[in-house]
């Protein structure tokens, strides 16, 4: 019987300064493995741990440094600049869109605000039935939604869980006769401390620094940071390793450089990075879908002040969702409100004496935030060779994605406003805000779609998908029924990109439970791709 | 100071070399408004008198002070005053200093653009000049302009407000209490339990 032992904190991983210290490695080494993960997020995180409890040499590379939950602050501001991806500065190229993700061990799951949410059954309808990817019906997937609930704690939120910003959506949407519920979340025994976008200190929220990195740890997975893979290596039609650049965190200076020898590529580098690796890869691509298709699931916040004081940003950072929308229009929404800095990034916060009087009205405000889908029109490229090139992101809102947003910004105002709001404050860039429903209208009407959408409404991403997506058809999808990229045995994908099309709940949950599906698939296939 | 980030003299023309999308992309910088990795590196309590600016050039410094003061009058409301008790614009420098390449040019031209955007109904005064009440108007102008200019002000006024709210000296006045889990004496738990097989 095997003895499989964990560390009670933290994860075992490499960094640049322990590759830097060993002077046997020098500038250039290779490494061997049978499967090496690119990504240590949500995708990444389940299939390390999957393939390593089978018995497989796993190694994870991951871009990121790694911080410690030890070590988060609780600081929004810090977090922003240490832990998220280009310090929270990655944008479209119209850079009005931010694309917010986590650029550490565990990646996005690490500042995620936990909310886990399953797609509608019309999603599953669509990928089975129409699509023709029979294994992902709601029924053959239930199985692997179950564990990862069961795995990470996902349950819905109790009453405690519900603080004031939650209180006063839900009291806007028993006037309005909204239907709304407590969310689900992936944490155990919350603190209530309402820090979920700067990560959870206490370990609480079951992000993947908690869960699959370590359990995949004891069953011998090796995992190194400050790595950024610059493309896959292929052979004959075969994948065969990656080739990866270490470098120090602090200074961006190379430390290393390393060859991956590989039996088994896995790449879950998230929606944006993963179709650029393959990109820079030269990965087959019939039908140009690389890194097209791309749905952000834009989001959008409507803060509302109230008479009384609120203190709205203590308690569980999301108690409710509002989902009277999610299958005739597309939108759900969520009450948050988080740390003052927080308040930067969404709509327009007025200056000088306003500015200052808003954002004393701190301590008044609730937010609620629509997380809506889109057409799945956005791109991802990487532009020059593989080591000196930029990425580029495109998307802009099309008019049916600008009016959705009019439509939730109007229903989430109509909701405050129900729940005894003095005012709203929308989510533009133009300065707008509105006190009654009237005037609201009024102000909506303002907001014109104008070119293309940009710099009207104040959206960001924390959730793109779909830029490798899932398919029958190497013509028009990126990844076979298995994930496996069409025309290369043994290079698979397992994170957001491979949604087949654009879903309207958040995707944390059903990443896991793909890539649980994905990482089974290669087991189920492990004769025809490892020699032992 | 530095000078190494001088705009190129293209540019110095006037508005017309600048593209539509240069004008957009300003707002890259609205991203790295959220960013601002300073406190780290020179912690919150530095007095500001005693920092210089290694990344901002001279008259970029004029611009964003400025700028921190139409926005942020926080000497009338009390508040720690957001030039020379909480780092605002070294903050800003050190973001800066982060920036990539593109990113830095975009910022260099957003700011210039600031400062020499002509307008009648401020003389054609460069920015840094305008007493804080004219400064507040043109600002406030500048919200209201084309969508460029709204995308621009937005970016500018997220960069200076956010490092100014993001120091703890700041919170007080909102009520809001920061960082809890340590002060609560929150138990870390620590990983999760391997799942059965």
């Amino acid at each position: 019987m095997r003895m499989i032992t964990m560390q009670r904190e933290g994860v075992a991983v490499t960094q640049a300064k322990d590759i830097a210290r060993d002077a046997s490695l020098g500038r250039q080494f290779s490494i061997q493995a049978d499967v090496v993960v690119v990504g240590s997020g949500a995708g990444g995180s389940v299939v390390a741990y999957e393939m390593a409890k089978a018995g497989k040499k796993v190694l994870v590379l991951e871009s990121g440094r790694y911080w410690p939950s030890a070590e988060f602050t609780e600081s929004l501001g810090d977090t922003l600049s240490k832990v998220y991806r280009d310090q929270a500065a990655q944008a479209n190229t119209t850079t009005d869109v931010l694309f917010l993700e986590g650029n550490c061990i565990g990646g996005s799951t690490v500042i995620g605000a936990g909310v886990m949410q399953r797609p509608p059954d019309e999603i599953f309808k669509r990928w089975s039935e129409d699509l023709g990817l029979t294994d992902l019906s709601r029924e053959k997937l239930e199985p692997y939604y179950a564990q990862v609930q069961s795995w990470l704690n996902v349950n819905t939120n109790e009453a405690h869980e519900i603080n004031t910003t939650a209180h006063k959506v839900i009291q806007g949407c028993e006037r309005m006769g909204f239907s709304w519920r407590p969310v689900a979340r992936n944490v155990k025994n919350c603190a209530l401390t309402g820090h979920c976008l700067a990560g959870c200190p206490s370990d609480r929220k079951m992000s993947a620094q908690v869960t699959h990195l370590p359990w995949a740890a004891a069953y011998g997975a090796r995992i190194f940071s400050d790595t950024e893979v610059s493309r896959v290596l292929m052979k004959g039609g075969r994948a065969t390793g990656v080739e990866a650049v270490i470098r120090d965190p602090d200074t961006g200076n190379v430390v290393s450089n390393v060859r991956v020898d590989a039996q088994v590529v896995v790449l879950a580098a998230g929606a944006i990075h993963s179709p650029m690796i393959l990109q820079r890869s030269q990965a087959p691509d019939r039908g140009g879908n690389i890194g097209a298709n791309m749905a952000i699931q834009p989001f959008t916040q409507v803060l509302a002040t109230f008479k009384e004081e609120l203190f709205g940003f203590q308690g569980a950072l999301v108690g409710v969702e509002v989902d009277e929308f999610m299958n005739s229009d597309g939108f759900t929404f969520y009450s948050a409100l988080a740390e003052p800095e927080q308040l930067m990034a969404v709509g327009e916060q007025e200056a000088g004496d306003e500015h200052i009087k808003f954002m004393k009205s701190y301590k008044h405000m609730a937010g609620l935030n629509a997380f809506a889908i889109d057409e799945g029109n956005g791109r991802v490229v990487w532009e020059g060779d593989h080591l000196g090139g930029r990425k580029v992101i495109k998307w802009s809102p099309t008019r049916a994605d600008f009016e959705r947003m009019t439509r939730a910004t109007s229903i989430a105002s109509r909701i405050f406003f129900s729940a005894g709001a003095e005012r709203v404050w929308l989510p533009t860039f133009e300065k707008m805000h509105a006190d009654n429903v009237f005037e609201l209208d009024q102000k909506l009407a303002q907001v014109n779609y104008g070119i293309n959408g940009i710099y009207s409404y104040r959206m960001n991403s924390f959730t793109p998908h779909g830029t490798c997506r899932m398919g029958l058809d190497p013509y028009t999808s990126v990844v076979s029924a298995d994930g496996e990229v069409h025309g290369v045995s043994g290079l698979y994908v397992a994170d957001a990109s491979i949604f087949p099309t654009p879903v309207p709940s958040t995707p944390h949950w059903t990443v896991q439970a793909l890539a649980t599906y994905v990482a089974g698939r290669i087991n189920a296939r492990a004769s025809s791709h490892f020699l032992s | 100071m530095t000078q190494k980030n001088d705009i190129p003299p293209a540019l110095l023309g006037g508005l017309e070399p600048l593209s539509r999308r240069s004008l957009l992309r300003l707002a890259a910088v609205s991203g790295v408004a959220l960013t601002a990795g300073c406190a780290r590196v020179f912690g919150r309590r530095d007095a500001p008198e005693a920092l210089t600016y290694v990344n901002l050039t001279e008259d970029e410094v004029r611009v964003v002070t400025q700028f921190t003061r139409a926005v942020l009058p926080t000497s009338r409301h009390g508040l720690p005053d957001c030039i020379n008790e909480i780092p605002t614009i070294k903050n800003v420098d050190i973001m800066v200093g982060n920036m990539d390449p593109t990113q830095r040019q975009l910022l260099a031209l957003g700011l210039w653009v600031y400062e020499y955007r002509p307008m009648a109904s401020f003389k054609f005064k460069r920015f840094s000049k305008l007493n804080e009440e004219k400064a507040h108007a043109y600002v406030v102008a500048m919200q209201e302009g084309a969508f460029f200019e709204r995308g621009l002000t937005t970016t500018l006024k997220a960069l200076v407000t956010l490092n100014y709210w993001r120091d703890s000296r700041t919170w007080s006045a909102l009520d809001y209490w920061g960082p809890v889990t340590e002060r609560w004496g929150v138990r870390r738990l620590g990983n999760a339990p391997l799942p059965q097989a």
